[in-house]
């Protein structure tokens, strides 16, 4: 059995466009359920999706606890041992009160990977696979998060390049979730259960095509 | 003194966005190490790719995924299995890079245009005019442009150079027009200034084992003896997948000059011997004695080799029609047991797709 970790924010929450905070989508219906489905029994799909979490930073606002770097330490040991970690983060820490240009977002998913190097979650206590993961850019039509988000859509759309070139330098699997899905009109930046259903899709073809070498 | 491990990111090789290839001049062994792998086979998977280059998953990720923005491979459609995950083989892409290669030859001066699995895509024969003996007559240089202008022009920044297969045999040399020695040796410079690609220089005969080995039935074989047959025979060594060439190596006169001479004591005509991609009719008599006397030199080569290395492998490349080939390798695997004969399948110009592949091996291959 391998396992995966999803490391995300509200997109791996499975908060519905638009809706209030308390809006989930089902297990079955988020990504990490649809790629469970699609990858099968062999592997054990965990998620760790928390809504407003960013990469490195304690969100003076909603709280210190949205830091995603202080909690993957404990979320890594919790669910250790990991086959592979995903991460899907960056769109949260785009926030005006942040002001952060991608590049600097691109290099705090550097620190969570080099966090994760230095843990060694993985078998044998060894380096788990890490895959970066871009997040869909946002709509320019935000509603009414567009002081929140100032200058956020324009930042986001250089995510998946910026994203890219830290997963080169840091040698790690990287995948364009914007590829594949767009966010929902509703809000602007939350993508839909259809959007669910294709991003878990493509993620599982992504995961298998690492390649597994059959285990002992 | 900073934490280096946050000094700004050095991306091993992210792919230039514009399409075309990528302009780094150096690339990464890794990557031409992937690139090699993929040319000697056809659709393998990532995990394949590891467990033979002993590279990890996440570095042959970064690398796929490069390769693959810019063109030069491509996923196949993924193939499920009774039992594991689906896979997803990976192959170049034939339309990720083109060549030119060029040979020169002492009648005839052949131009192909190539792909990046080594089709061709055009071909061109030109007769070597005596009457321009000072320069390289311009219907050579006009014989490149064409052979580029044949590709829709988007496709022109995907021409990886020009690769020229040289005459090395002295005895073939001779037969040469006048004065082609010394037009041989500004060719280079010529063709590079006026057409614009680098060009590569080789002697044609390892050219053409190179072509073999790259593209054609040597792709797989790490050692063999390759024969060349043309208007004399020559030969290389392979040995681990490495040409040897060797500046003045002998040649026979057991090839197709020799043939030609049986046919004219015949009193019958011989036009047919040199042209390209045409079936021989039968030269009866004449074609039964010369093929003994060819099997009988390969076959003396191949008793001198093997007092040094174990040679299990033969391969026999002409521009000869395949038929006229593969029948010398019969004759030569009955005369000798143990020995695999096997005839090129780079057919009309070897010598020239080989060429081709020197601009690709230089620029994407290992050694």
């Amino acid at each position: 059995m391998r396992s995966v970790l999803c490391y995300g924010d509200s997109n791996t929450h499975g908060q519905v466009p638009g809706g209030t905070p308390l809006d989930r989508y089902g297990p079955a219906e988020r990504w990490p359920g649809v790629m469970a489905r699609e990858l099968g029994a062999g592997w054990h799909v965990i998620e760790e999706g928390l809504s407003g979490r960013t990469t490195v930073r304690d969100d003076p606002i909603e709280g210190a606890h949205k830091n995603g770097r202080t909690y993957l330490r404990p979320c890594l040991q919790s669910h250790t041992v990991l086959d592979l970690v995903i991460i899907m983060l960056g769109t949260n820490d785009l926030k005006a009160r942040f002001n952060q240009p991608a590049s600097e977002v691109a290099m705090a998913m550097g620190c969570l990977v080099y966090d994760i190097k230095e843990l060694k979650p993985g078998p044998g206590g060894g380096v788990p696979e890490i895959m970066i993961v871009s997040p869909p850019p946002m709509l320019d039509d935000i509603k009414e998060w567009w002081s929140i988000f100032a200058g956020a859509p324009e930042k986001s759309r250089q995510l998946a390049l910026e994203f890219e070139i830290i997963a080169d330098s840091l040698e790690v699997h990287f995948f364009d979730a914007g590829s594949v899905v767009t966010c929902d009109p509703l809000d602007g930046f939350h993508i839909n259960g259809q959007a669910h259903a294709s991003l878990g899709r493509a993620l599982a073809r992504e995961v298998e095509a690492i390649g597994w070498p059959d285990e002992k | 003194m900073p934490d280096m491990r946050f000094a700004p990111p050095n991306p091993l090789r992210i792919a230039d966005r514009a399409s075309g290839l990528n302009a780094v001049s150096v690339r990464g062994y890794n990557e031409r190490l992937v690139l090699s792998l993929l040319l000697q086979s056809k659709d393998i998977t990532r995990l394949e790719i590891g467990e033979r280059t002993g590279l990890s998953a996440q570095t042959v990720s970064v690398i796929v995924r490069s390769l693959e923005q810019e063109g030069l491979i491509a996923k196949g459609e993924a193939q499920r299995g009774r039992v594991g995950p689906p896979t997803v083989p990976l192959s170049l892409n034939p339309e990720g890079a083109y060549s030119v290669g060029i040979s020169v030859g002492h009648r005839q001066v052949e131009v192909v245009l190539v792909d990046f699995v080594g089709s061709i895509r055009s071909h061109a024969v030109l007769p070597f005019s005596a009457a321009a003996q000072d320069t390289n007559h311009p219907q050579f240089m006009s014989a490149i442009a064409k052979a580029i202008a044949g590709l829709p022009r988007h496709l022109h920044s995907r021409i990886a150079g020009i690769g020229l297969a040289l005459p090395g045999d002295e005895v073939e040399l001779e037969l040469t027009p006048k004065a082609a020695r010394e037009r041989f040796d500004a060719l280079q410079e010529e063709v590079e200034r006026e057409i614009g690609y680098p060009v590569y220089v080789q002697n044609d005969i390892t050219a053409a084992a190179g072509g073999e080995s790259m593209f054609g039935v040597a792709r797989h074989l790490s050692d063999y003896l390759f024969f060349y047959l043309g208007a004399r025979l020559h030969s290389r060594l392979v040995l681990n997948h490495q040409i040897y060439n060797t500046t003045g190596a002998v040649s026979f006169d057991v090839g197709i000059l020799r043939l030609e001479q049986e046919i004219i004591k015949q009193g019958r005509q011989t036009s047919e011997l040199w042209e390209r991609g045409a079936d021989w009719p039968s030269f009866g008599e004449a074609e039964i004695a010369w093929q003994r006397e060819l099997v009988g030199q390969m076959k003396s080569s191949i008793a001198a080799l093997k007092q040094f290395v174990p040679i299990a492998s033969v391969v026999l490349s002409s521009y000869a029609p395949q038929a006229v080939c593969r029948a010398i390798c019969r004759e030569l695997e009955q005369a000798m047991p143990g020995i695999s004969a096997i005839a090129g399948n780079i057919e009309r110009s070897p010598k020239a797709v080989g060429a081709a592949g020197l601009p690709f091996s230089s620029r994407f291959m290992v050694e």
